[in-house]
């Protein structure tokens, strides 16, 4: 590059190469990085699905921690769930810290005593006339004189007729966990138990990790020595998946980085050939990434761990136009020759992979369109810096040596070896379709956890948390959507008066509803026009209580609670904010992004689980209702998936094959194309399917990349068995580029997030079964093929 | 209502008399007794005296137990209500309404529970665990004190004082920490059931 004529034509594709890599690295600076499940969700979901996602983000789960107290004795334990739970109240964190403690909820206790009459199920007219008033007067003195009498008495003058009591058995159902000390106990009493939930929302993890280490932190200061914490939910899932994601791409990428390199060096024997073939890596991946950040708004984990992948793929382009731009024959620069053998293979093969990747980027599952975005861009990157970029900085491609000659001899002894195992490979792929088919009922696998990083002993311990706090226990929901709020509370007062009758006959221990706290305003009123006048009131109560224990005359406090009661501001969404009993609320009705309204009401199980299907047919009159079961419906969802995956797969292997056939314009060459490719595939699925490995999406996707890499090899033999002879320095390339591959995917295979060691398991094999087969099925070199000019 | 304040020392004074000439009741002792018994009907009467109320509250139904750990409660009058406690799960129906509890989770009732259902089956274990325990008289006559262990319950209940005849209960006093007091007199409704061989 030493004339100004050069110079020229150094400087356009190099200024673009850097005014984009600029513009990735300003959109990567603010890109927001996510681990939470939502990259599993759907993104345009139903009506159903839509509930699900509102739970399982911003719902309570997603911002509920389950805390244990281990060791020590029951008194020091229940000290440090006082004390904990102390500092976590005032530490401004979390709207709610339960640790059993009653006097926490005295303010919840006193907003409910002053709306006891717009809130009490029990408020009708025949509840005060003097029948009513008799029956409810007894039931409330048949607990005096005994210990439960304790809580009733003081409030005995102004609420006789027990309207706090009534509200308050319903809305504490079974009760909770087992109290020790004055605080919740697992059921065996070894450990203190506490329910705390975040104010940030669920997808927030930054702000939840700061919460978690807040309750570490005022442990740590509160505990006697002995005692030990531990801790579980949602929440700490998705941090330490993240920071589990984090810590493993970064562990992934400097492993890669030093294998490839040590691998290129030991190839090319040049440190600047090392470099280059860098180049094009480093786009793919910020390409990528900005490609994500600017469809999606978030990238996900687990497409940047996949990031790491590229490498694999992305290296190859450079090891392609590194080696075979040197093999100049002309006196022409290295790399003109190249775009004219090497380069319209390597487009093709770019282009076969993309179109495996768009059927990716339509998919419903945000974390399969990431996938297929980021590899896109990905590989368009590296094969325009390769295209554009390298021809200026090394026009003749690597002078280094270092192996590559022994590379070429041993890839020609390979081509001219492997074809004689033709038969017997054909035989195995017959043999692979049998297994397969012998296999087909439990090849596929549906659970969502295969995707989850969490380890069984997280979940054993969550599960045990969970069962100590008897929290959510049965995973079923009533989930009521209105277009506006009073709707909606009318329908979930439908819904509940349904509910009460199965928690009567003991179906359901209980369940929750946001109407407990906030009648429908119809409800509210019909109860204020039940309420009495004083002076019919007196009378009432007189005739009441004659003969009784109780004397009328000590009930005014009473007569007054009904008529100031009579015009109390009424119960709404606007009116409870700040209010103590607001976050009870804001868990159990959500506004959707749409300005609609969602009610969650959580059932919990009677004698056993609530059946997803019985609930769905009781709830189906009410409109607006339906039953939900999260654990059923995320497995229901990720089948849906899966069978959408595996459509697109095919779909995307049929572009492929179309795509090669409009190129090749030849059916034998085509089929010696498409052959090594679908034995590959076969031997892959076989294998695993031997092995008793169930495949889930992330297997798909290893596959469809099997195709995208190896659709590359299969080209190139396809271009040599029409040369003459076989050129050895584009055999050697290719078995560089195929060792790179095999070890980056080698390296994710070993991975510990299922999503990437799935992904890996099936690239590695695949892709050095799809080289070996490639060449296989390649004619050999002798005697030469007769030329045979495209139709 | 005076009389029974006035009645109670005399009663006291009639057991320690009682018990004079005999040895001191071992827990053990009256615990091996009271275990013989497997299940019993009883009829009972109750009466409250609460501090405010113009009258005694007077409740009155069956009592049932099954060991080792069933206790069944039915009020007739004045009001239909009933308690059934088996192992941790406790129904409650009250005013036409019925609730499934967790006893655990009622440390209050988990205390009287444990003091009517460790008396009848005969556990002094589960005694020792809430109480202190002290039996006096004999086994023919014998008067069982409670005082709970827990601060908590100990804030409600002050003390449990449980009344009887070899493996029969009479009465059963509860004295609640507000003063108020209740007595619960009991009458077994069927002859006692033949006696269990050894579990």
């Amino acid at each position: 590059m030493t004339s100004p004529a050069s110079w020229r034509r150094a400087f356009w594709p190099l200024a673009a190469w850097l005014a984009a890599l600029a513009g990735c690295a300003a959109v990567i600076v603010h890109t927001r990085f996510t681990a939470d499940l939502s990259a599993f969700l759907p993104a345009s979901p139903d009506a159903r699905q839509q509930a699900l996602i509102e739970q399982l983000k911003s719902g309570l789960p997603a911002r509920t921690l389950l805390l244990g107290i281990d060791g020590g004795t029951m008194a020091q334990r229940a000290d440090a769930s006082r004390a904990l739970a102390a500092r976590l109240r005032a530490g401004g964190l979390f709207e709610q810290v339960q640790n059993g403690e009653r006097a926490a909820l005295a303010d919840i206790a006193q907003w409910v005593f002053e709306r006891r009459y717009l809130l009490s199920p029990a408020i009708d007219a025949r509840r005060f006339g003097s029948e009513g008033l008799r029956e409810a007067i007894d039931d409330t003195l048949s607990l005096l004189g005994t210990p439960a009498g304790a809580a009733v008495k003081p409030l005995l003058d102004r609420d006789p007729t027990g309207e706090t009591q009534r509200i308050a058995e319903q809305a504490l159902g079974a009760g909770g966990p087992r109290s020790e000390g004055g605080v919740w106990a697992s059921r065996d009493g070894a450990r203190a138990v506490l329910m705390v939930q975040a104010r940030a929302e669920g997808s927030d993890l930054d702000a939840q990790q700061a919460a978690i280490e807040q309750v570490r932190n005022s442990f740590s200061s509160v505990a006697a020595a002995g005692l030990t914490l531990r801790y579980s939910g949602t929440p700490r899932f998705a941090v330490e998946s993240r920071a589990q994601i984090e810590s493993e791409v970064r562990r992934l990428a400097i492993a890669g980085a030093v294998l490839m390199g040590g691998l290129l060096l030991i190839a090319f024997a040049s440190l600047a050939a090392l470099g280059t073939a860098m180049l094009p890596v480093a786009t793919a991946v910020l390409a990528g990434i900005t490609a994500v950040s600017l469809g999606f708004g978030t990238v996900h984990g687990v497409t940047l761990g996949f990031g790491t992948t590229l490498i694999g793929e992305a290296v190859d382009y450079a090891i392609y136009y590194l080696i075979q731009a040197r093999s100049s024959v002309s006196s022409q620069p290295g790399w003109r020759d190249w775009l004219r053998t090497g380069w319209p293979t390597v487009r093709l093969g770019l282009l076969t992979s993309v179109c495996g990747f768009v059927a990716l980027a339509f998919s419903g599952f945000p974390g399969l369109a990431q996938l297929g975005v980021f590899s896109i861009a990905g590989l368009v990157a590296a094969a325009l810096t390769t295209r554009f970029v390298l021809p200026v900085l090394m026009p003749d491609g690597t002078h280094g040596v270092g192996l590559r000659r022994h590379l070429g001899r041993w890839a020609v002894r390979l081509v001219q070896r492997l074809p004689r195992a033709r038969h017997c490979v054909t035989a195995l792929g017959v043999l692979g379709v049998a297994l397969l088919l012998w296999h087909r009922d439990h090849l596929w696998q549906a659970d969502l956890s295969s995707l989850s990083p969490v380890s069984a002993e997280a979940l054993a311990l969550d599960a045990s948390l969970r069962a100590d706090l008897g929290a959510d226990d049965s995973g079923v929901l009533v989930v009521v959507q209105a277009a506006d709020v009073q709707t909606l509370l009318q329908r979930v007062e439908g819904v509940t008066a349904l509910l009460d009758t199965w928690v009567q006959d003991g179906r359901l221990s209980g369940y929750d509803a946001v109407t407990r706290w906030m009648p429908s305003l119809d409800t509210q009123r019909r109860r204020q026009a039940a309420l009495p006048d004083a002076a019919p009131l007196r009378t009432s109560l007189a005739q009441a209580t004659r003969g009784g224990p109780l004397p009328a005359a000590r009930l005014e406090p009473f007569v007054d609670a009904v008529q100031r009661s009579r015009s109390l501001e009424l119960v709404t969404p606007e009116s409870i904010r700040g209010s103590a009993v607001a976050p009870l609320v804001s868990n159990l009705l959500l506004r959707r992004a749409d300005g609609g309204w969602t009610a969650l009401l959580p059932l919990h199980a009677g004698a056993t689980p609530p059946d997803e299907a019985v609930v769905q047919q009781a709830v189906h009159g009410i409109e607006g209702a339906q039953a939900l079961n999260i654990g059923a419906e995320l497995r229901r969802l990720y089948r849906h998936y899966l069978g959408e995956a595996q459509g697109q797969a095919l779909l995307g292997a049929l572009g492929v094959v179309v795509l090669i056939a409009l190129w090749l314009r030849s059916p034998r060459r085509l089929l010696a194309v498409c052959q090594p490719l679908l034995i590959a595939v076969l031997l892959t699925m076989a294998t695993l399917a031997a092995l008793g490995v169930p495949m889930g999406i992330l297997h798909l996707v290893g596959l469809l990349l099997v195709v995208a890499v190896g659709s590359n090899y299969a080209l190139y033999f396809d271009l040599l068995r029409h040369q003459a002879s076989f050129d050895a320095d584009t055999l050697a390339s290719l078995l560089l580029a195929n060792a790179t591959t095999v070890l980056s995917f080698g390296l994710i295979a070993c991975s510990e997030i299922p999503a990437l060691s799935a992904i890996g398991r099936v690239v590695a094999p695949g892709a050095l079964l799809a080289l070996l087969l490639a060449a296989t099925y390649a004619a050999p070199a002798n005697p030469p093929p007769p030329r045979e000019a495209p139709v | 209502m005076p009389r029974p304040e006035f009645r109670r020392p005399l009663v006291a004074a009639a057991l320690v008399l009682a018990g004079m000439p005999a040895v001191a009741l071992e827990l053990g002792e009256l615990m091996a007794e009271l275990s013989q018994r497997r299940a019993g009907e009883a009829r009972f009467v109750e009466q409250r005296f609460v501090s405010g109320l113009d009258q005694t509250l007077q409740y009155s139904g069956t009592l049932s137990f099954t060991a080792p750990d069933r206790l069944a409660r039915h009020t007739v009058a004045p009001r239909p209500e009933s308690f059934v406690v088996e192992g941790n799960k406790l129904t409650l129906e009250r005013g036409g309404r019925t609730r499934q509890l967790m006893l655990d989770a009622q440390p209050e009732l988990a205390g009287m529970v444990a003091a009517l259902r460790g008396t009848l089956s005969g556990d002094a274990s589960v005694l020792r665990q809430h109480f202190k325990a002290a039996p006096t008289g004999t086994l023919a006559q014998w008067s069982l004190t409670l005082v709970p262990l827990d601060d908590r319950l100990l804030g409600v209940v002050r003390q449990l004082r449980i009344d009887g005849r070899q493996s029969e209960l009479h009465t059963v006093e509860v004295q609640l920490a507000d003063g108020d007091r209740s007595v619960m007199a009991i009458e077994p409704v069927a002859p006692p059931k033949a006696r269990a061989s050894s579990p």
